[in-house]
């Protein structure tokens, strides 16, 4: 265990001290924190700022969550003032005696149908007649964080795939920088070769850890910050938690088949071709995660949930969209567990048996048959 | 004692490396491997490194058979060098120093005084990418030493050397070996082995075709004649026994083995062709002992 230790600890020490790294993780910070506040920018207005001219305020319903914007109202002397603070985008609007409304360029829907409605209701109300608004009840499942479930989710894939190619990549290399420059002959005199694979592979994930602590504290922060976290479902923080724990299992999945596949090489020029097949996975697995932010509970989502390695980050995605079973998200740990372990034993034994082969790129079945 | 016996490996199908390769080092034995390129040495030291398994045969050491726990007591210098190239010097001695099994403080203080001792005082804080390729000799072999190891098993140390630093090497090799060390290391530089060793391993092919002490195998190869003259005609030795080799300035040399009977004749046609610079009989170079036993 000790010479495990010792190998992770120098991959982390090499790695953090290293400009790349700290940059790289600033970026991606403002990356997350720019696409957590997105839904943001992008949605509607939370208030207006409209004028008045000659008129009387309309009576607007208060702000309520997720409800309606509020209305902040400025008089103004005449209409040509008022017209003025238009053009000047000092306000979203104008009202003009109590009959006409003025908007530069172009109308903003929902400010429009907003005054529309306080205006019908003012007119009918002079007139002596009540309305009783509709009551709102909604039956069934709770729909409300349907929207920001599947926007939690998005964020979530994104992160885990950034780190799921970025990581097991940075391992390949390790692994096929040592075996082309045979420090790895001098290693394996004083270390078993499990430990020195485990020590890389847990010393990057570290690394891999740190960056997804980081990044998901990035994204809660802004979202905190921003007041976006109203918003937020409830369990969010098991949510999260979950995203952890699928991290490492999907992380350690693709690390040592990655570490494997580096072992069959001698030149890092060569890692990426060799490494084909993981990469092009790894992006179905994205396709996948993606549309199962959108279809949460489609039937290729729900497949896809169980089957390793899809299930590393299917399933995160799943719980993060929508309400999963306690039972299905059991299962599938489970199972995507019990092929990185299964990994784990086959990687192993062919990387202990490639990685003193020099020379030319070493085919799996030439390793596999031989003693 | 390190005993390597009857060891033998064939590559793929056909490719006989090693066969029947035994030799023993005793404590602090300095024990010289030599052998034309491609002979098996280097497959040798990886065998007893436990970087490739022999066909047959066996690795013993002190007795039993060598496991991973020897090994690690085992300081190694492979034919191909290896070091992190973005690491600093003292910190990769330092760290295989921890693999090794020493405490960070020993390592630490193991690695700065291999360092001060290889004359890297210098560098230690530079990446070794930075280095020249002596220099990164030096630090690949501080790496061999710095966990004071037991055996020392060094594939060609002294290639790409400078005279000084094969001197420094030489000393701290023959320190190490007089701690009770025993030392194997492989060279093409016959004149140092030959200098440096208590003992020698020809391997040929794959064979061992002779081992033993230095002076041994010297005294038991047969004494040889050995002319040397300066400003002769050429063709001066025609008709008399041995091997004729011209140096510069027009100095020849005449060896010739079994030659005692004839060594008056000889004198004789030397002094008639020009100035004898030097006539004697001698045990063989270690090189015309080399030459011999692989030809
Ligand atoms: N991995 C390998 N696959 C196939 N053949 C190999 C392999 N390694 C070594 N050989 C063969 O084994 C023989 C012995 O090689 P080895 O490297 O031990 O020689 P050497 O004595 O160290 O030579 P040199 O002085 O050139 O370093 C050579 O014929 C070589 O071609
Ligand atoms: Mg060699």
């Amino acid at each position: 265990m000790n010479g495990v230790l010792l190998v992770a600890g120098r991959e982390i020490r090499t790695r953090v001290r290293t400009k790349g790294f700290i940059i790289g993780l600033a970026v991606t910070v403002v990356l997350i924190a720019g696409i957590t506040l997105l839904p943001k920018l992008l949605g509607g207005a939370d208030s207006y700022t409209v004028g008045l001219v000659s008129s009387h305020r309309l009576r607007v319903p208060a702000a309520q969550e997720g409800g309606a914007p509020s209305i902040e109202w400025k008089e103004y002397a005449d209409e040509a003032a008022a017209r003025r603070a238009v053009l000047d985008e000092d306000v979203d609007a104008v009202l003009v005696g109590d009959t006409r409304v003025l908007s530069k360029g172009t109308f903003d829907e929902r400010l429009g149908l907003l005054l529309q409605s306080a205006h019908r209701e003012a007119q009918i109300s002079a007139a002596g007649v009540r309305i009783m608004p509709l009551s709102m009840e909604p039956i069934g499942a709770d729909a409300r964080y349907r929207e920001t479930r599947a926007n939690v989710a998005f964020v979530l894939v994104l992160i885990l795939f950034m780190l799921m190619v970025q990581t097991p990549t940075m391992v390949a290399m390790g692994v096929a920088e040592e075996k082309g420059s045979r420090i790895v002959e001098i290693l394996l005199t004083s270390v078993r070769p499990w430990q020195l694979l485990g020590g890389k592979v847990i010393g990057l994930g570290a690394i891999g850890l740190i960056s997804l602590v980081v990044v998901l504290a990035a994204g809660l922060t802004t979202a905190f910050a921003s007041g976006l976290a109203a918003d937020f479902p409830p369990g969010l923080a098991g949510i999260v938690a979950g995203v952890v724990v699928w991290f490492v299992l999907g992380y350690a999945f693709f690390a040592v088949l990655a570490a494997m596949l580096g072992s069959l090489v001698s030149r890092q020029e060569e890692v990426g071709p060799v490494l084909t097949p993981v990469t092009t996975t790894m992006f179905v697995v994205y396709g996948l995660a993606t549309y199962a932010t959108r279809e949460p509970t489609g039937l290729v989502s729900t497949i896809a949930s169980f089957v390793p390695p899809f299930s590393a980050m299917v399933m995160p995605v799943r719980a993060a969209a929508a309400d999963i079973p306690v039972w299905q998200v059991v299962i599938s740990t489970v199972v995507m567990a019990a092929a990185v372990a299964g990994m784990v034993r086959f990687a192993g034994y062919i990387y202990q048996r490639a990685v003193l082969r020099t020379g030319a790129r070493v085919r799996l079945r030439e390793v596999i048959g031989s003693r | 004692m390190l005993e390597i016996r009857d060891l033998g490996k064939t590559f793929g199908a056909a490719k006989r490396a090693l066969d029947g390769v035994s030799f023993t080092v005793r404590q602090g034995e300095m024990f010289g491997f030599v052998g034309a390129n491609g002979a098996g040495k280097t497959t040798t030291m990886r065998i007893v490194m436990g970087l490739l398994e022999a066909d047959e045969g066996e690795v013993r050491w002190k007795g039993g058979p060598l496991d991973l726990a020897g090994r690690r007591r085992f300081g190694y210098m492979p034919e191909e060098r290896g070091l992190y190239q973005k690491m600093k010097v003292a910190d990769q001695i330092a760290y295989f120093g921890r693999l090794h099994g020493l405490s960070p403080a020993a390592a630490r203080g193991a690695a700065d005084e291999l360092i001060e001792r290889l004359g890297l005082a210098e560098r230690a804080g530079d990446m070794v990418e930075a280095l020249s390729l002596g220099n990164q000799q030096r630090v690949q072999l501080a790496v061999a030493l710095v966990h004071d190891p037991d055996v020392l098993i060094l594939d060609e140390p002294f290639s790409g050397l400078d005279p000084l630093a094969v001197d420094a090497l030489a000393e701290v090799l023959r320190e190490r070996a007089r701690g009770g060390v025993p030392v194997i290391f492989s060279s093409h530089q016959l004149d140092l082995v030959e200098r440096l060793c208590d003992s020698v391993g020809i391997i040929s092919g794959g064979r061992m075709v002779a081992s033993g002490p230095v002076g041994e195998l010297r005294a038991s190869a047969g004494r040889r004649l050995r002319v040397v003259v300066a400003d002769a005609e050429p063709g001066w030795a025609d008709g008399l026994p041995g091997e004729l080799t011209v140096e510069s300035r027009g100095r020849q040399v005449l060896v010739a083995t079994d030659a005692t009977d004839e060594g008056q004749r000889i004198l004789h046609a030397a002094v008639r062709a020009g100035r004898v610079e030097h006539f004697g009989v001698e045990d063989p170079t270690l090189a015309e002992i080399f030459k011999e036993a692989v030809a």
